[in-house]
C-alpha cells in the first residue's frame, strides 16, 4: 500500500501538487490523526489509498462519502439531515469557522463526488472491468475530513501473482493525477464564473 | 558396573516403561479434550443458530441478497423458500440466520458463516438495532467493496422481506463500533428500504454501494494510506 502512495506522491508532484502522506511507515494513524493531519492543511485534498481482499482482480472503485437520505447522486452539498442542518443553523452564527467533526465532510459531499467522478473516468480506461461511476459509500475515514475527500480502492490482494498488484501502481498514480489535474481545473472555472454550482 | 549404577538403570527403564504406557492414555485425554471443545462449541452454536419457529410461521418466498455468482462485487436477490414468522422481530431473526447459513455456494457468501446474530431488537419507530457476534467484525473480509457488500445484503433483505424496518443500526457483541473491518462506518443508522420493483426474481445484479449511515458519534483507529494534495499551488 505505501508503494502505491509513493508512486501517486511522485505523479502528483510532478504536476506541482504538494503532497503529504497521513503515513510513511509502519506506523498506524487513527482515523482523527489522518482528519487532524488533513484538516490544519487549507485547500487540501484528501485521497485514500485501499487494496480490497475482494472484488475483481485488476480493477479500481473511486468512492465518496454518502451521508444518510441522502440520494446517491444528488450533487447538493445541502443535502443533510435535520440534525445536521439545525446544527449548521446553530453553529453558523455562534461559531463561525468551526465544523462538526464528525460532519467534517458534509460541506464537501458535492465536490468529493465531483473528484470521485474524474477520478472514476481514468480508473476505468486504465483498469479494465471497472465501473464505469464512481460509487459511494460511508467509508469511515472520509466522514471527518473537511475537504474533498475520496477512497480509490483496487482489487485486490487475491490476485494470484503478486508481481500483477505491484503493476496496478502507475496507472493508478497517472489516474490520480490526472482527475485531480482536471479537478483544480474545474475548480478554477468555477472560481472564475461565480454563482456556478460545484 | 557397581551395583549402584545397575539399580539406576533398573529405576530408569521402569520409569521409561511407564512412560510409554501413559502415552495412549495422554493422547486419549487430549483427544478428549479437543472433542469436549468442539461439542461445546457446537453446542454453542445449535443453541444460537437453532432454527427460529413461531406459532405464527408459514412457508413463504423470501427474497435473500447474497453476493452476484456472475458478476463479482455485486449483490443478487435469490427467491429462498423460507418458514417466516408474522412478528417482524422473528421474521428479521429468521431472515438474517438465512442469510448467513443458506447461502447456495461459499463464494455467493456476504456475511462470514461463523457470524451469529446475537440479538435483534425493533423499536417502534421502525428503527432496529441488531446485534451480531465478534465473527462479523473479525471475520469479514477487510475491504471497501466486501464490507459495503456485508451490510448491504442484511439491509436489502430486511427491507425485501420485514416492512416495519426503516433503519438498521448494527453493533458487534452489543457494543457500537467504528467500522466493520476497518473500513465501512458502522456508527451511524443505515435506512431500510422496500426494493423497487425492479429488485423482482429477474433484475439484474445490484451493485453494493449505496448504504449510507446516518452521522453519528466518533471514535479512531485507521489502516491505509492517505496523500492529500493541495491543488492550489501547482
Amino acid at each position: 500500500m505505501l508503494d502505491f502512495a509513493r508512486i501517486v506522491r511522485v505523479a502528483l508532484e510532478a504536476q506541482g501538487f504538494r503532497v503529504v502522506l497521513t503515513r510513511e511507515g509502519n506506523q498506524g494513524p487513527s482515523f482523527d490523526d489522518r482528519s487532524t493531519l488533513i484538516n490544519s492543511i487549507s485547500d487540501a485534498v484528501f485521497v485514500s489509498l485501499h487494496v480490497s481482499s475482494t472484488g475483481p482482480i485488476g480493477t479500481a472503485r473511486a468512492y465518496s462519502y454518502v451521508f444518510p437520505n441522502q440520494a446517491p447522486g444528488d450533487p447538493a452539498d445541502a443535502a443533510l439531515t435535520p440534525k445536521t442542518q439545525l446544527f449548521a443553523s446553530l453553529s453558523g452564527p455562534r461559531h463561525p469557522g468551526l465544523v462538526e467533526w464528525n460532519l467534517a465532510q458534509s460541506s464537501f459531499v458535492a465536490r468529493s463526488q465531483k473528484l470521485s467522478q474524474l477520478a472514476q473516468i481514468q480508473l476505468a480506461q486504465k483498469f479494465q472491468g471497472s465501473p464505469d461511476l464512481p460509487l459511494q459509500a460511508p467509508v469511515r475515514q472520509l466522514r471527518t475530513i473537511a475537504a474533498p475527500a475520496i477512497a480509490i480502492e483496487v482489487s485486490s490482494v487475491a490476485v494470484p501473482n503478486a508481481q500483477k498488484l505491484a503493476q496496478m501502481g502507475q496507472p493508478l498514480a497517472d489516474s490520480v493525477a490526472r482527475a485531480l489535474v482536471d479537478f483544480r481545473a474545474s475548480l478554477r472555472g468555477a472560481a472564475a464564473s461565480p454563482g456556478e454550482a460545484h | 558396573m557397581s551395583r549402584a549404577w545397575k539399580i539406576a538403570a533398573a529405576i530408569l527403564v521402569v520409569f521409561v516403561i511407564f512412560a510409554l504406557m501413559s502415552i495412549p492414555a495422554m493422547i486419549r485425554s487430549v483427544l478428549g479434550l479437543r472433542r469436549a471443545s468442539a461439542t461445546a462449541e457446537q453446542s454453542r452454536r445449535s443453541i444460537i443458530q437453532s432454527p427460529i419457529s413461531t406459532p405464527t410461521d408459514t412457508r413463504v418466498t423470501a427474497q435473500l441478497f447474497w453476493a452476484s455468482p456472475t458478476v463479482p462485487g455485486t449483490l443478487e436477490p435469490s427467491q429462498v423458500q423460507l418458514p417466516l414468522s408474522a412478528d417482524p422481530v422473528q421474521r428479521a431473526k429468521q431472515l438474517i440466520a438465512a442469510l448467513i447459513t443458506q447461502v447456495p455456494t461459499p463464494a455467493q457468501s456476504t456475511l462470514p458463516a461463523d457470524a451469529t446474530l446475537l440479538q435483534f431488537y425493533l423499536l417502534p419507530n421502525g428503527t432496529a438495532v441488531a446485534d451480531f457476534s465478534d465473527a462479523l467484525g473479525t471475520e469479514t473480509p477487510s475491504g471497501i467493496l466486501s464490507e459495503q457488500m456485508a451490510v448491504d445484503s442484511i439491509v436489502r433483505t430486511l427491507g425485501a422481506g420485514v416492512s416495519e424496518v426503516h433503519q438498521l443500526k448494527i453493533l458487534i457483541h452489543g457494543q457500537e463500533t467504528d467500522t466493520l473491518a476497518g473500513h465501512l462506518d458502522l456508527t451511524g443508522f443505515f435506512p431500510v428500504t422496500a426494493p423497487e420493483p425492479a429488485d423482482s426474481p429477474a433484475a439484474s445484479p445490484t451493485p453494493a454501494a449505496t448504504t449510507s449511515p446516518a452521522p453519528p458519534s466518533p471514535a479512531p483507529t485507521g489502516a491505509s494510506n492517505s496523500p492529500a494534495g493541495k491543488p492550489s499551488s501547482p
